[in-house]
């Protein structure tokens, strides 16, 4: 690096290997350049950094020091090589300058020359110079003097050139009113209205004064042009591109062209209006062309159009919705929306901007949705009058009212009805209608989600009908069937068990059925999201159903003990019990109990299908688990029962009929109620026992009361048993239950002698016999 | 199968029985007061107390009672004072009691007559003390009248305030003093539940054809309360609108007899039948109208109102009492003399 020295001989292999290096040591070089502006800093660097010492090159390079530094550092070895070192440097720099001093000089010779000659060279040019500036101003004079003495001539020929061109403008002028008249002739229009559109300008400058007698003829012309062009654009006849010309024309003629348009879009409506009053006249084939030419004719009337068509349209749904409002069979609907469809897509083809099929299928979803709800209700109304509307007739008429007959009739009404709703409706996917395909999955939706609800409404509407929750009538949510509205609780018990078995019915055979054809036709579907799920679930309703007919059930026995209750109620409160009298005969009120029951099982035969006999009802209940009064474990309880009666005093009576009862076996009273005759009769019987016994127990008696009591029970057992045919021993248990009771309650408890209890007896029997011979 | 027996029995009731009461005054221990109710026998009163330990009902006490006890209460602000209506034969009677401090040498001591209510003249029905503490009046009812009597335990004196009666037409058959005001008393006439202002003795109020057998007014909540009947089980009722009730439970298979709200735990229902059965109910009677939520709601509501229904008895079942002291605990007296005491725990904390 040492050895590097003065740029200038270097030759370009050293030149750019010090400029490697300089790229290389740019820090340190910066450091060293930085280094003079601050002459202490640099003196600080200088004995510390050898690099420094070490650049020659750099203003700052100490010789002494480095001089000093070199001393120090090196050996002898050293100092002599860098002495032989750098005397070759020395040498080599020396050659270099020598060079450079020579070649400079030769440039220096080679400018010389040059000078030298460049001077020879300019000195004959400025001669020549002279010589063609005068040649110059000697051409310009003669062309100037040449343009002077031809500029009067072409002044005139262009005054000449201007008259010609007015003459003939003027003459055009004078020619125009035969001209247009000739073209009028010839029904070129368009170039008539060309020439007086060219002619305008002059006719608004000078029309008042020279022209006045040629603009008035050429005016007449044009409004005759202008009649012309009317007449073509009213005439259907005309072809359309003739027509639109005529506007585009009469416009050119600054006619007020909106005026026409709406006039003739007026006429257009006018024309649609009576389209719908007397449909066949006009096809909408002719429509669809009128359409198509206006769009042409006046393109900018496309809005209005549009509107136009909507509105037909729109009208034309209206009336299919207002149809719909009664009735209407679902073929008629499909033949109904399959013309306007045909329509609509005609009228598309010219007016695609009118979104017409969007908006017509939106409008057949919206019918045909509408016609799936009044189907259902229309089913749900013929249902209820199936129930209610027997009842009204009933009333009028006979007072006994067929309750099989209804049942059928209303069984008849849930299934065939929902069944021809079903068939009726598939109808939709029979049609080979444009449409239709697209709304298949809504459709399908719709259907579901229409029996779903039906299935719904009509359990409210039966537990409505029953009458027996007012919590119900308060939600008010079913009120929207009128024959909801009238008074629910004059309905006859009998028609509450109608409604229940309806309901298991329709659990058991309709939605079962509904199920299947929904799944064979109406499957698929769900295109929208339920919050609920799937639309139609019969499982859901199948469980409404069940737990509504149970609920009916319940609520006509309910009813049926009621009215038992209220008569034994007096028959137990009324008389003073303690002082009662020696029983002569059964009590009246065992003949209304009787004729109660009677009429309970009247009214089940009708309805309720035959039982299957079951014979061990007691080991079936308690398996069944579904008892309320069964016992698990006698023997353990009557052991504790034991243990404890040790401890205590000896065991009065109660104790001892306490457990005799508890060595009996145990009767189940509240067992579940089944749809059988058999099941509701027992039941009801089962009840009004046990409420006998309850009255019974808040009575003091005499020994005459208990005999009594005694002697209707008695009376009691065989017609009980004659109406409950399997299940005598639950009779049996409960009649003695309500003696036992009976014989608690009174203070000489002394039993009726069998004698006297028969004597008894058979005298009312033959008392009932001529009681029920004699009316007849 | 349900309701497998997890009470526990007293079976110390020789007779049948219909009464049972909470001994309300008794702040240490869960005590109830029960009558028998026989025709032949002299009956008895028994107390009854839940050994500490929680699983054993034990005998306190054991009274002779000449007559049959129709209803028996327990005095609300002492202890050792119970009233009874009781019927012998023909005769009928109602009187409050003092039970004697129990002494070793006599196991079966009689009660101690206070006061004999005897201005009646019709059968007596119930007798009411106000629910809620200390206060000077009783209320009786007969079957044509009611009675406003002042008391004076310490003095044995009896005196009738006022008396109405009701007219030949109606049968008084019990009622209930409503607790958060002294001047309702709920009376059960033939077919409606008439309020009485006990002020001006007149009939405030009424809910119309209703056949009930039971009253309870709810104590947490003014003007609520509930009515077991024949035709819809059990009702809950605003007094405020007596023409519609606030909700309806089925009830039980036969007649409903009894109905108590519990004393603490608001919307916990007890009730008794002569099916054999006390079902336990869960309602909430809140300020909002439950026909305003939508459908989905009233889906999701649909839970079961029936909490348990205990069906370990062997006959109807009279007489229920919430126990004051421990309100989880009720007693049910079956008419076959039968206590059995039982906790509603597992239903409370399912909440």
């Amino acid at each position: 690096m040492a050895g590097v020295s003065s740029p200038p001989p270097m030759d370009e292999k050293a030149k750019r290997t010090r400029d490697l290096l300089a790229s290389f040591y740019t820090n340190t070089s910066n450091s060293n350049s930085a280094a003079p502006s601050s002459p202490s800093a640099a003196s600080n660097l200088t004995p510390r950094s050898p690099s420094s010492l070490d650049s020659i090159n750099s203003p700052s390079f100490d010789a002494s020091s480095y001089m000093s530094l070199l001393v120090q550092k090196s050996n002898l070895e050293g100092l002599l090589q860098k002495h032989v070192q750098m005397a070759a440097e020395i040498k080599n720099l020396d050659t270099d300058l020598q060079m450079l001093v020579y070649e400079n000089y030769n440039k220096f010779i080679s400018a010389t020359d040059t000078i030298k000659r460049m001077k020879s060279n300019i000195l004959g040019m400025e001669t020549n110079m002279e010589q063609l500036l005068a040649k110059i101003t000697s051409v310009q004079s003669k062309s100037d003097s040449v343009n002077t003495s031809l500029f009067e001539k072409r002044e005139h020929i262009e005054k000449l050139h201007r008259s010609r061109n007015l003459l003939r403008k003027v003459q055009f002028i004078y020619d125009l009113p035969s001209r247009l008249n000739k073209c009028i002739k010839a029904e070129a229009y368009a170039d008539a209205v060309r020439f007086f559109t060219g002619a305008k300008p002059i006719f608004e400058a000078y029309g008042d004064s020279s022209f006045q007698e040629c603009k008035r003829a050429s005016e007449e012309a044009i409004n005759t042009v202008i009649q012309n062009l009317q007449e073509k654009l009213y005439s259907d006849s005309e072809p359309i591109e003739a027509r639109a010309e005529a506007v585009v024309l009469l416009k050119q003629l600054n006619f007020p062209v909106d005026n026409l348009k709406t006039s003739l879009l007026e006429k257009l409506e006018d024309c649609l209006l009576k389209l719908e009053d007397e449909s066949k006249d006009v096809s909408v084939g002719e429509i669809s062309k009128t359409f198509r030419a206006y769009l042409i004719i006046f393109p900018d009337s496309e809005q209005r159009l549009i509107e136009l068509a909507q509105g037909l349209f729109s009208r034309r749904y209206d009336a299919v919705r207002d149809q719909l409002k009664k009735r209407m069979l679902s073929v008629d609907l499909l033949e109904l929306l399959g013309i306007i469809w045909e329509d609509v897509t005609t009228v598309d083809q010219v007016l695609p901007e009118a979104a017409l099929p969007a908006y017509s299928l939106e409008s057949t979803c919206s019918s045909i949705r509408q016609h799936i709800s009044i189907a259902f209700s229309h089913l749900q109304h013929e249902i209820s009058d199936a129930v209610a509307g027997s009842q009204s007739k009933s009333n009028e008429g006979r007072d006994e009212l067929d309750l099989h007959i209804v049942l059928e009739n209303s069984k008849k009404a849930a299934m065939q009805g929902s069944l021809d709703l079903l068939v009726e409706l598939r109808q939709f996917f029979d049609e080979k209608l444009e449409l239709l395909p697209k709304l298949r999955e809504l459709i399908t939706d719709w259907v579901q989600e229409g029996f779903q609800e039906f299935f719904q409404n009509l359990e409210k509407h039966f537990i409505l009908l029953s009458g027996s929750s007012t919590n119900n009538c308060h939600l008010g949510e079913s009120n929207h069937s009128g024959v909801l509205t009238q008074s629910p609780d004059k309905l006859p018990t009998g028609l509450v068990l109608v409604l229940s078995q309806l309901a298991v019915f329709i659990e058991q055979s309709v939605i079962p059925k509904i199920t299947e054809e929904i799944a064979a036709s109406f499957s698929g579907g769900g295109v929208r999201v339920y919050e609920y799920g799937p639309a139609f679930i019969p499982g859901e309703i199948c469980r409404l159903f069940r737990s509504a007919g149970e609920k009916l059930l319940h609520l006509y026995i309910n009813m049926k003990t009621r009215k038992i209750s209220v008569v034994s109620k007096k028959r137990f409160t009324t008389p003073n019990w303690i002082k009662h009298k020696e029983p002569r005969e059964v009590h009246m009120f065992v003949d209304i109990l009787l004729q109660e029951l009677e009429g309970v099982k009247i009214e089940v035969k009708q309805i309720l299908p035959c039982g299957v006999i079951k014979r061990h009802r007691n080991s079936d209940s308690v398996g069944s688990g579904s008892t309320n009064s069964s016992r698990s474990h006698p023997n353990a309880m009557r052991e504790d029962k034991l243990t404890r009666s040790n401890t205590q005093r000896a065991r009065s009576q109660f104790l001892e009929s306490h457990l005799a009862k508890l060595f009996e076996q145990k009767m189940e009273i509240f067992t579940k109620v089944e749809y059988t005759q058999e099941s509701v009769i027992s039941t009801v019987i089962k009840l009004c026992l046990k409420s006998l016994q309850e009255f019974v127990r808040l009575q003091t008696l005499n020994r005459s009361g208990y005999q009594q009591i005694q002697l209707d029970m008695e009376f009691l057992k065989a017609p009980l048993k004659q109406l409950v045919d399997d299940d005598d021993a639950a009779i049996d248990f409960l009649l003695k239950e309500v003696n036992n009771a009976a014989h608690e309650r009174c203070l000489d408890p002394i039993l009726l002698e069998a004698p006297i209890l028969d004597k008894l007896i058979s005298a009312k029997l033959v008392k009932n016999k001529d009681l029920s011979a004699s009316p007849l | 199968m349900q309701g497998a027996s997890t009470g526990i029995v007293y079976g110390g009731l020789k007779y049948q029985a219909r009464c049972i009461a909470d001994v309300r005054a008794d702040p240490d221990h869960t005590s109830f007061l029960a009558g028998t109710l026989s025709l032949k026998e002299e009956n008895e009163v028994h107390l009854i107390r839940l050994s500490p330990s929680g699983n054993e009902l034990l005998c306190e006490g054991l009274f002779y009672h000449q007559n049959e006890i129709w209803d028996l209460k327990s005095c609300p602000y002492d202890s050792r004072i119970l009233s009874t209506v009781y019927t012998s034969g023909e005769t009928y009677g109602a009187s409050v009691w003092k039970i004697p401090e129990i002494s070793s040498q006599s196991n079966s001591p009689q009660l101690d007559q206070l006061v004999s209510l005897d201005d009646h003249t019709a059968k007596i029905k119930s007798v009411l003390w106000w629910p809620l503490g200390k206060h000077d009046k009783l209320v009786t009812i007969d079957e044509r009248n009611i009675f406003v009597w002042s008391i004076d335990s310490s003095n044995k004196i009896a005196k009738v305030i006022s008396q109405e009666s009701v007219g030949m037409l109606h049968n008084l058959s019990g009622g209930a003093w409503d607790p958060h005001d002294r001047n309702a008393v709920a009376a059960i006439c033939d077919s409606s539940l008439q309020c009485w202002d006990l002020r001006t003795m007149k009939n405030a109020n009424a809910i119309e054809h209703a056949h009930i057998r039971d009253v309870d007014y709810n104590p947490k909540k003014q003007h609520i309360l509930a009515t077991a009947e024949d035709e819809f089980g059990i009702r809950l009722w605003d007094l405020r609108m007596p023409k519609i009730p606030l909700k309806e439970l089925p009830g039980h298979s036969h007649w409903t007899w009894a109905v108590r709200h519990n004393p603490e735990y608001d919307g916990l229902i007890l009730s008794a039948g002569t099916d054999s059965t006390v079902n336990l109910w869960q309602v909430s009677v809140g300020s909002e109208d439950p026909a305003i939520d939508s459908p989905r709601d009233k889906r999701s509501r649909q839970i079961d109102p029936l909490l348990n229904s205990y069906t370990d008895y062997e006959d109807s079942i009279y007489g229920i009492a919430w126990s004051s002291q421990d309100p989880s605990v009720f007693a049910s007296l079956s008419y076959d003399g039968r206590v059995v005491v039982e906790s509603v725990k597992p239903y409370i904390q399912r909440k």
